[in-house]
């Protein structure tokens, strides 16, 4: 009991303490830059994240994490605007909202559309605000009772979950997974530090920096698509252009949501669990939310139609999905998505290591970062309030003048963690190759929780097999063997489904990029 | 037989990991520990290879399938074909970018990339247009270093040439 107080107590003095000017402000700023690029179609919250990087080295590591997890709050919240009222998901974890926020849109009520996706989303946040607060401590003191044996199960567990169940292809996703495996071990051997691979190149002697690899994957792979759209005299989004009324009544607002209090948890924890799961992100939450919300509904017809229902599943879900994200993070220190895994690069920086002792050895950083989110949710409710004619105006810029300011952020974002061209001609390379294997329809999620992995997995093993030969040690611990077998048979299900699914749309197959990053 | 972009895939990541897996056999043995530096790379490589001859004979397997049905392997994609010629140039600008960042300096580099990038995406079809095309790159330019190199210490490329 007297530890619970103590816990409130410390969220109650960081909450005091991210409300202070110095961290108020990097929170803001990465609200108002989530709640724009969240609603830039094209421009993915994991972009977003990438972009703000950079201004976040000088700051000390609360703020710059504020600026982040403003980001990743403001980003769930403002894909839902674009939705709603063009049509367009602003990022893929929107997809859902579309297809009832776009109809109540053209049902004439666009600021009933925009209001119950925004207000979803600060509610569905806020319930997974606080299993993020009453979770994150039990499943990190689950995480400490682990050796090597089992954290080398979970990273693989996580790995083979990700492959499997991201993009289309089972094999590709393994491919993929395994080629950020590859990229980890370039450079010196965790033990003697005997250089491997390196072809002589004394730039690569200390292995590939995970910031620049992720910078370099994301960015032309994400920007590219767009690019090969273009075509002369075109302007992007010049139907959105119309003048919409995004007045409406808050507290029916309020009602559309909390009048059916079972969805709304249903979804928020589908949001959590989705999140808490290293594989899929908002991108299937929402989808998933969307779909479980119809088959509870007491009229599954009206789905699609423009009714709130459909807007507060996707929303709910896709913000409760950032509290689960942040969540594994901070207990097992494995990112959830491309967007933590940024998180756990910007701590890594500085020094600390998230994972099970997180909580007890950063406090201030765990607490920050929890006080940091709850302060987000009301933040980006404000931000959306205040400047929603302001975005709508901002997400009209031209596509041909954002890339090339998105592509110099990029190149600083590389450069400035060691003031080193070394690390932009790494994200140059990287460039290539997420283009590449975005053409290959490869999925690249799997490949950076490779590259962020793949030096944890080296070392479980080899302290796991230093401390023990016996490698059936992996199979008869019961929690290793136990994650070992679930990821069997996450790849053995996620082959299942997709042979399925393969069989069911062979006769309309029709090629199309994959956006699902 | 022809393969597509998975089978090339592939053949590409198969060609790799041949040979980074010969390298494993060029580095020095355990001394200390069980196992030596070669160990998890060998796993890690073998997995790539059995993964990638996998991709290669799926894609084989689609190839013989689609021509036993005498359809294309792959349907031609809806709508207007990608625009290839702009990615090139993307790429293109990109690396010179890249490559005159030293010589040029970071204003100067960033300036001219930003305003030939916006040029190539989207050719400015008024005075108006180009003044505002100058105006994204200087601003871009001038307010990333004033932010980067002013208030959060990043220490951006002077130019060798430029000395700027």
């Amino acid at each position: 009991m007297e530890q619970h107080v103590n816990h409130y107590e410390l969220l109650l003095t960081h909450i005091g303490t991210v409300l202070h000017l110095e961290y108020l402000i990097p929170l803001l700023i990465g609200t108002i830059a989530g709640v724009i690029g969240g609603a830039l179609p094209g421009v993915t919250i994991t972009m977003t994240v990438i972009v703000v990087l950079p201004f976040t080295f000088g700051l000390d590591p609360l703020q710059g994490l504020a600026a982040m997890i403003g980001v990743y709050v403001g980003g769930s919240a403002g894909g839902s605007i674009t939705a709603s009222l063009i049509g367009i998901p602003g990022t893929p974890s929107a997809v859902a909202t579309t297809f009832d926020g776009f109809p109540m849109t053209k049902n004439g009520e666009a600021g009933r559309s925009v209001w119950v996706g925004v207000w979803s989303a600060f509610i569905g946040g806020a319930i997974g605000g606080l299993c993020l607060i009453e979770l994150t401590g039990p499943f990190a003191s689950l995480a400490l009772e682990f050796g090597p044996w089992e954290f080398f199960a979970l990273f693989v567990f996580a790995l083979s979950m990700v492959a499997g169940l991201v993009g289309r292809s089972v094999t590709k996703g393994l491919l993929s997974g395994t080629i950020g495996l590859v990229v980890t071990i370039v450079g010196p051997d965790p033990i003697l530090g005997v250089q491997r691979f390196t072809m002589g190149i004394h730039q690569l002697e200390g292995g590939f920096d995970f910031l620049p690899v992720l910078i370099g994957i994301f960015a032309f792979a994400q920007l590219m698509p767009d690019v090969e759209q273009i075509r002369s005299g075109e302007q992007a989004l010049a139907g959105a252009s119309r003048q919409v009324n995004l007045k409406v009544s808050h507290l029916s607002v309020f009602w559309d949501i909390l009048c059916r209090p079972f969805i709304l948890l249903w979804v928020t924890f589908i949001g959590i669990v989705i999140g808490v799961l290293p594989a899929i992100g908002g991108s299937a939450a929402n989808i998933m939310a969307y779909d479980q919300a119809k088959k509870f509904s007491k009229r599954p017809e009206k789905f699609g139609t423009g009714i709130p229902e459909g807007i507060v599943a996707s929303e709910a879900s896709n913000s409760a999905n950032v509290a689960g994200s942040l969540m594994m993070i901070m207990a097992f220190g494995i990112p959830g998505d491309a967007v933590t895994a940024v998180m756990m690069g910007a701590l890594t920086i500085h020094g600390i290591q998230p994972g099970p002792l997180f909580i007890s050895q950063q406090p201030k950083i765990a607490y920050g970062i929890y006080a940091a989110y709850l302060v987000a949710l009301p933040l980006m409710v404000a931000v959306i309030w205040v400047g929603s004619r302001a975005w709508l105006r901002v997400i009209m810029m031209p596509k041909a003048m954002l890339i090339p300011i998105v592509l110099v952020l990029c190149v600083i974002g590389a450069y400035a963690l060691s003031n080193s061209m070394n690390d932009v001609y790494v994200l140059a390379l990287f460039c290539v190759i997420g283009y590449a294997m975005v053409k290959s329809r490869i999925p690249l999620a799997p490949l950076i929780l490779g590259v962020v992995l793949g030096d944890q997995i080296e070392a479980n093993l080899i302290q796991a097999v230093s401390t023990d030969a016996d490698p059936w040690l992996f199979i008869t611990r019961p929690i290793s063997g136990g994650l070992l077998a679930a990821s069997l048979l996450s790849v053995a299900l996620a082959v299942w489904q997709h042979r399925r699914e393969t069989n069911r749309v062979a006769s309309i197959a029709v090629e199309e990029p994959d956006t699902d990053f | 037989m022809m393969l597509s972009r998975d089978g090339i895939s592939g053949l590409v990541c198969l060609a790799i990991s041949v040979v980074l897996l010969t390298q494993t056999f060029g580095l020095p043995p355990a001394t200390i520990v069980p196992v030596g530096p070669a160990f998890y790379p060998r796993i890690v490589l073998i997995l790539l290879m059995l993964l990638s001859m996998i991709l290669i004979a799926l894609d084989f397997r689609a190839m013989r399938a689609a021509r036993a049905g005498g359809t294309a392997a792959v349907a031609p994609a809806a709508g207007l074909p990608p625009n290839y010629r702009l990615v090139l140039a993307t790429f293109i600008e990109f690396g010179l970018y890249i490559a005159l960042l030293p010589p040029l300096g970071f204003r100067i580099a960033t300036f001219l990339f930003v305003l030939a990038l916006q040029i190539t995406l989207e050719w400015p079809r008024s005075n108006k247009h180009w003044a505002l095309a100058v105006l994204v790159a200087a601003a871009t330019s001038l307010v990333c270093f004033l932010i980067f190199q002013d208030y959060l210490s990043v220490l951006l490329p002077r130019g060798t040439w430029s000395n700027m």
